[in-house]
């Protein structure tokens, strides 16, 4: 589903990745970790179009196209999503009128007829029930005033409702208490299908208890150093980064 | 002798002055008083500080506008969906046509008692109508000196007088169609009498070369309401001056709010007066300009006596090579203890060409108050776009909800509900309409 070779990325004129090798298939889940600053976030803003992240090797196919030809919309609209590390907060827009112009964009770019508002409504309830979602959350601007918690729990629920084909998670976990963990992981893991595949972000083991990753890759200084089973996450919860090299912060 | 663009508007007044209304009477003499001062001062120009932004001499140097013609046959409504952004409204509507009232067109059912409707020929002789016409604020004289143009030359206006504790039982709507090109010369009058409530529509539509120039001049009185919704959106080559001149009695209200979807060059005066403790005044807009448009928005408040409250924000986007400017005055005299001034202009930079001016100012001589102004200029947040479209929402559409949203705490102010629905329409709109 995904292929990425020889990525090498500059930001601000400086490398920042400096050749990733990445295979993702259909089904699977990935796990990302690795130092601050390694690269991760980079990652995943290379891969949903971040205007400023400029690839100047290599190659992305995601579902056998060049994920690098599409825009930042046509992304999203054929499947990839991004659960930002840091969820921005927009003044005056609604959730509810953003999930409802985001849902509909994306059916209205594949071809697939839009929600009308009572639609909408209902399946809006329904995804964000399990995820603690308050009627008033959605009504309020777009992560305006949102706990941390809050704002990651409200990506989650953007996630359930566009239904991606290749989710990525940045941090999702940071900043959750335990009882918002398992709500996250549960929403996450509602959604894994051997349709889609998805790449977790995370600095804790604590969260691949609950979503358990097919393959885990350690990310330092702009390249993969190493890859392994979920088993790789437990090791590195003892040793830390430090024999792959850590990176200055 | 008078330069060109001066001189023309007096050749215009000579001309015409016969067959103005009043002849004979005091708005005679106070029409050769006006066109006297408005030859002596000349058509205001940006070596004066309060039009140092919008050259008006310049204007008429580049584009002459003669009389309006007197337009008696059909009018075809402006394409344009600001034509009928009232229109589900249940409300009395007058008609005005190149600046004529239009009794054919309009539609002012049966008033409640007390309520008074007539066009300016009509209530010449009444003493309100003088004491309205003849009343000067000195504010800002360089800005106010201007109302002499309209003093000399105007040719009809709406006079609405409400008698005490009376409503006005719907919206008074006063749409002012620009068909053919050329000046019209519009003053209004209102006088709400003690206790009295009524909320107006002010919609100017054209699309032809036309110069639109509307005084309203306002009294409320004590306690009464007046609640103000204007919408302006003429043609590219069109050239809109509005003055609004109100005076407010203890614990009188006035909002009012106006969308600028512009012309060619706009400016919107408001002058508020406070001559009683406890009242309360809104002056607020919107805009979204676009092209080559040049919208200009002066506001001065004169908080006269103790314990009034002002408040003035207005919101725009510019796009293309469009420019804003937002010139503002609150003034608190010495003894006007306890006054609370807000004034706020916040603009977004769509393009690079874009342009915004902005002045707000206090001039507060009174210890005891509450006031603060403020002005902002930005751009759309790049980072909030590259969210929205992270989620699939095409980049025109991310903009354009961006917009709406930072446009929106301005529009809320409009004070009529379905008004302002109509108004948030329009803006959504204007991000749909191709660019002329
Ligand atoms: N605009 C920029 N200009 C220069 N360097 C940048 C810029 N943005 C990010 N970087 C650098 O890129 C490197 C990688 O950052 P990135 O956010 O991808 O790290 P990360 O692995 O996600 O770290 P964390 O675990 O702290 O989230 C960092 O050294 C960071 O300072
Ligand atoms: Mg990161």
């Amino acid at each position: 589903m995904l292929e990425i070779r020889n990525l090498h990325v500059t930001v601000g004129g400086k490398e920042i990745l400096k050749g990733i090798d990445l295979d993702i298939r259909a089904g699977e889940v990935h796990a990302i970790m690795g130092p601050n600053g390694s690269g991760k976030s980079t990652l995943s803003y290379v891969l949903a179009g971040r205007d400023g992240y400029v690839v100047t090797e290599g190659s992305i196919r995601f579902k056998g196209k060049d994920l690098l030809e599409m825009n930042v919309d046509e992304r999203a609209a054929a499947g990839v999503f991004l659960a930002f590390q840091y969820p921005l907060e927009i003044p005056g827009v609604t959730t509810m009128t953003f999930l409802k112009t985001a849902l509909n964009a994306q059916r209205r770019a594949r071809g697939e007829e839009e929600l009308d508002a009572v639609r909408f409504l209902k399946l809006v309830r329904e995804k964000s029930r399990p995820l603690n979602v308050s009627d008033d959350m959605l009504k309020r601007s777009l992560n305006v005033g949102y706990s941390g918690g809050e704002k990651k729990r409200a990506e989650v629920l953007q996630m359930s409702l566009l239904e991606p084909v290749l989710a990525v998670l940045d941090e999702t976990d940071s900043g959750l208490d335990i009882d918002a963990l398992k709500t996250v992981a549960e929403g996450v893991n509602a959604l894994r299908s051997p349709e889609r595949a998805m790449v977790v972000i995370t600095h804790y083991q604590r969260l691949l208890d609950y979503i358990v990753p097919d393959v885990v890759h350690v990310l330092s200084q702009g390249r993969i150093v190493k890859t392994g089973g979920k088993d790789l996450a437990l090791e590195l919860e003892k040793s830390g980064y430090a024999e792959y090299g850590a990176d200055a912060a | 002798m008078s330069e060109k663009a001066t001189q023309h508007f007096i050749e215009v007044y000579e001309e015409t002055r016969a067959a103005l209304p009043g002849a004979g009477g005091w708005l005679a003499r106070r029409r050769e008083a006006a066109i006297g001062s408005f030859r002596e001062a000349g058509l205001p120009h940006r070596r004066m500080e309060e039009w140092k932004y919008t050259d008006l001499r310049r204007t008429f140097e580049k584009a002459s506008f003669g009389p309006a013609p007197v337009h008696e046959g059909a009018v075809v409504l402006p394409e344009r969906r600001s034509a009928s952004a009232f229109a589900a409204i249940d409300r009395h509507v007058l008609v005005f046509v190149n600046g004529r009232y239009r009794d054919d067109l309009s539609r002012a059912g049966h008033l409640p008692k007390g309520v008074e409707l007539h066009a300016l020929d009509d209530v010449l002789h009444e003493q309100w109508a003088k004491d309205l016409v003849e009343r000067r604020f000195d504010d800002a004289r360089q800005a106010e000196n201007i109302v002499d143009l309209n003093t000399a030359l105007m040719s009809d206006g709406a006079c609405l007088r409400i008698r005490k504790g009376v409503k006005l039982d719907k919206p008074l709507h006063l749409l002012f169609v620009a068909q053919d090109a050329g000046a019209s010369h519009t003053r209004n009058l209102v006088l709400l009498e003690n206790e009295a409530e009524a909320t107006i529509f002010e919609t100017h539509i054209g699309e032809v070369a036309s110069f639109v120039d509307v005084v309203t001049d306002i009294v409320i009185g004590d306690g009464a309401r007046l609640n103000h919704v204007k919408l302006q959106d003429e043609a590219p080559d069109a050239v809109h001056l509005a003055t609004m001149r109100a005076r407010l009695a203890a614990e009188a209200k006035l909002s009012s709010f106006t969308l600028t979807l512009g012309c060619g060059v706009s400016r919107g005066q408001s002058f508020v007066l406070f001559s009683g403790e406890g009242a309360e005044a809104s002056i607020d807009g919107a805009y979204a300009l676009r092209n080559r448009q040049h919208a200009d928005q002066f506001c001065v408040i004169d908080h006269a006596v103790p314990a009034c409250t002002s408040h003035t924000l207005f919101k725009g986007v510019l796009d293309g090579e469009s420019e804003g400017v937002f010139q503002g005055k609150v003034i608190v005299r010495p003894h006007a203890q306890k006054s609370d001034g807000r004034q706020m202009t916040h603009a977004l930079l769509l393009s690079r060409d874009a342009a915004m001016n902005a002045k707000p100012e206090l001039e507060i001589y009174a210890d005891d108050v509450q006031c603060a102004h403020g002005s902002t200029v930005g751009e759309l947040s790049k980072e909030a776009v590259f969210y929205l479209r992270s989620r699939g929402i095409p980049e025109a559409e991310a903009r354009r909800l961006l917009v709406l949203a930072f446009l929106e705490e301005a529009l809320d102010l409009a004070p009529h509900n379905q008004a302002k629905d109509a108004l948030k329409l329009l803006v959504s709109e204007w991000f749909g309409e191709a660019a002329p």
